[in-house]
């Protein structure tokens, strides 16, 4: 069963190499769309317009590691063009870019970590792991984004 | 931008002729004003500084944290009458303003006048600085006292003729210049608390100089102040910058939407701030909570703009 998941695994990673670049950029936008949604549910609640539970805090940090660990799969050659925000410095500083994913992804992981099974316990400690992932936003942003 | 060109050579033209000689002298402030300026709280100083985006232009390209107030000068500014570098304002009395007095610094922000009495550019945003209290712009100046002297003057600017010439710039100062508000006080009964609506005015027309960015130009390169915060052509030629008023985009924001942008860079959608409004914003976030909700509930009590 394990080794059934695995193998589907890899098809699905073929098959993202293999996509059309049209088909990249609508996945790249939807995983930061999933990312804005996150940082407005855990937005809403540290700001307290939201009511804090665990479950909720551990859903938002959820799926700003799922999409840390994925996004930067969606970036082949060629999908610099079309609708798109991304910067040319995604290709041309590719290591910078990296980097900017692994920062996200380590801020991610270090909260999923912080979180525990049941989700941190109240909204202090959920600012305290969630805090740092928001802090990488504007930063890559302003680096490997260009206005429409 | 060619018309825009012309329109300056016009002015320029008229500038030299006799009358315009006199017409474009530089009007500093009155006297009685310059010998009674109060004197200047450094502490207090520093909101304006935030508030002002002095380090936006006077501190090295990309500078963070403590660099910030290292205001040495040279960022270069494009426009379409030519290339403006933004001045050493450190505290260095050779190659800043330390060795400037009080009266001197007043009528530079307020008027536009540099310290031999020569006109200043208004890519120097005087424009809206000359709305400040004397108060505040006292203060700025002894809080600036206070910050590090940086040595070296930064290049010149890169300026063809006629805009080389500053006395051409008094007659563009007398038709594009108004020290008072630009947008009148609501209608009573309005459903705003008149103080914090006030504070955010003279925050926004004054040292925030929002308008600059965010209010279109005429031909000659003043605010065209019948669209005020309407939105405009990035001064680069290149994109727009958002409008402010209720038939733009953030009609659509509340007042806390608009007062957490400016703290935390998040517009509602969670999209962040992008562009010129990052040094904006950055410096937004420095200020009390108090002055960015002033800004916001003037922002949402704006009259539409006649476009
Ligand atoms: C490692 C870099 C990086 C990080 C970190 C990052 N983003 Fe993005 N984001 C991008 C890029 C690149 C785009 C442009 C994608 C495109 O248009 O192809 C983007 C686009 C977006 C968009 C617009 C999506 C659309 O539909 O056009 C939103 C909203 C967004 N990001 C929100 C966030 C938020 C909120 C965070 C922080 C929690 C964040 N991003 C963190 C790189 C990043
Ligand atoms: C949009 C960019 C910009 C901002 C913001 C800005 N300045 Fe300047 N400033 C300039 C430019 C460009 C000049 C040069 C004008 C000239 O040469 O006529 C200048 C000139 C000056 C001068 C005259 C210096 C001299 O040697 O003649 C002073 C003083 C000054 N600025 C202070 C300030 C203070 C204080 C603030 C914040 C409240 C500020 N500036 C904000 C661009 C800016
Ligand atoms: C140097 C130019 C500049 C100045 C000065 C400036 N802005 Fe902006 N502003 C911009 C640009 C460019 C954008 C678009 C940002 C983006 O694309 O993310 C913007 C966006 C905004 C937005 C979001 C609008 C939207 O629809 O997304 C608000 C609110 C705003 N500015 C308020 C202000 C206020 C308040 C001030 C004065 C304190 C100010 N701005 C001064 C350039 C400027």
């Amino acid at each position: 069963m394990k080794k059934f998941v695995a193998a589907a695994l890899c098809v699905c990673l073929t098959a993202s190499a293999a996509f059309a670049a049209g088909d990249a950029i609508t996945t790249r936008k939807t995983i930061m769309d999933s990312v804005a949604a996150a940082a407005g549910l855990g937005g809403g609640m540290m700001k307290g317009e939201i009511a804090y539970t665990p479950a909720a805090g551990k859903a938002a940090i959820m799926s700003m590691a799922a999409a840390s660990h994925s996004f930067g799969a969606f970036f082949p050659e060629g999908s610099e063009a079309g609708d798109t925000t991304a910067a040319p410095a995604i290709w041309s500083d590719a290591a910078g870019f990296e980097a900017a994913l692994a920062k996200f992804a380590a801020a991610s992981d270090a909260a999923v970590q912080a979180s525990g099974k049941d989700g941190p316990a109240d909204v202090d400690a959920f600012k305290a792991a969630f805090g740092p992932i928001m802090a990488n936003c504007k930063s890559c942003h302003e680096t490997f984004r260009v206005k429409k | 931008m060619l018309k825009k060109i012309l329109g300056l050579g016009v002015v320029l033209a008229i500038a030299g002729a006799g009358t315009g000689w006199v017409l474009s002298a530089s009007t500093p402030l009155p006297a009685e004003v310059l010998s009674s300026l109060p004197e200047g709280d450094a502490a207090r100083g520093e909101a304006m500084f935030w508030a002002g985006g002095c380090t936006s232009c006077h501190s090295a390209p990309g500078a963070e944290g403590e660099d910030k107030l290292k205001l040495g000068g040279g960022l270069k500014l494009v426009s379409p009458f030519g290339t403006f570098v933004a001045p050493n304002i450190s505290s260095d009395a050779q190659d800043g303003i330390g060795g400037w007095s009080a009266a001197s610094f007043a009528n530079a922000m307020m008027t536009g006048t540099g310290p031999h009495g020569e006109n200043l550019y208004p890519a120097f945003p005087f424009t809206s600085y000359s709305r400040m209290d004397i108060q505040d712009v006292t203060d700025l100046f002894a809080f600036m006292k206070t910050l590090p002297a940086v040595a070296g003057k930064a290049p010149d600017h890169e300026l063809g003729f006629p805009f080389n010439i500053r006395r051409g710039l008094g007659l563009w100062k007398l038709v594009n210049m108004s020290s008072g508000p630009v947008v009148k006080e609501p209608a009573a009964g309005a459903d705003v608390d008149m103080d914090v609506w006030n504070r955010g005015r003279y925050l926004v027309e004054g040292p925030g100089h929002c308008g600059e960015c965010h209010t279109p130009r005429n031909p000659i390169g003043g605010l065209d102040y019948s669209a005020w915060l309407s939105g405009a052509d990035a001064p680069t030629g290149e994109g727009k910058i958002p409008g402010l008023d209720p038939a733009s985009e953030l009609g659509s924001w509340s007042v806390p939407d608009i007062a957490y942008y400016l703290e935390s860079g998040f517009t509602p959608e969670y999209d962040s701030v992008g562009g010129e409004m990052v040094e904006v914003q950055a410096n937004m976030a420095k200020l009390p909570a108090s002055d960015r909700e002033a800004i916001a509930v003037y922002l949402k009590a704006l009259p539409a703009a006649a476009k």
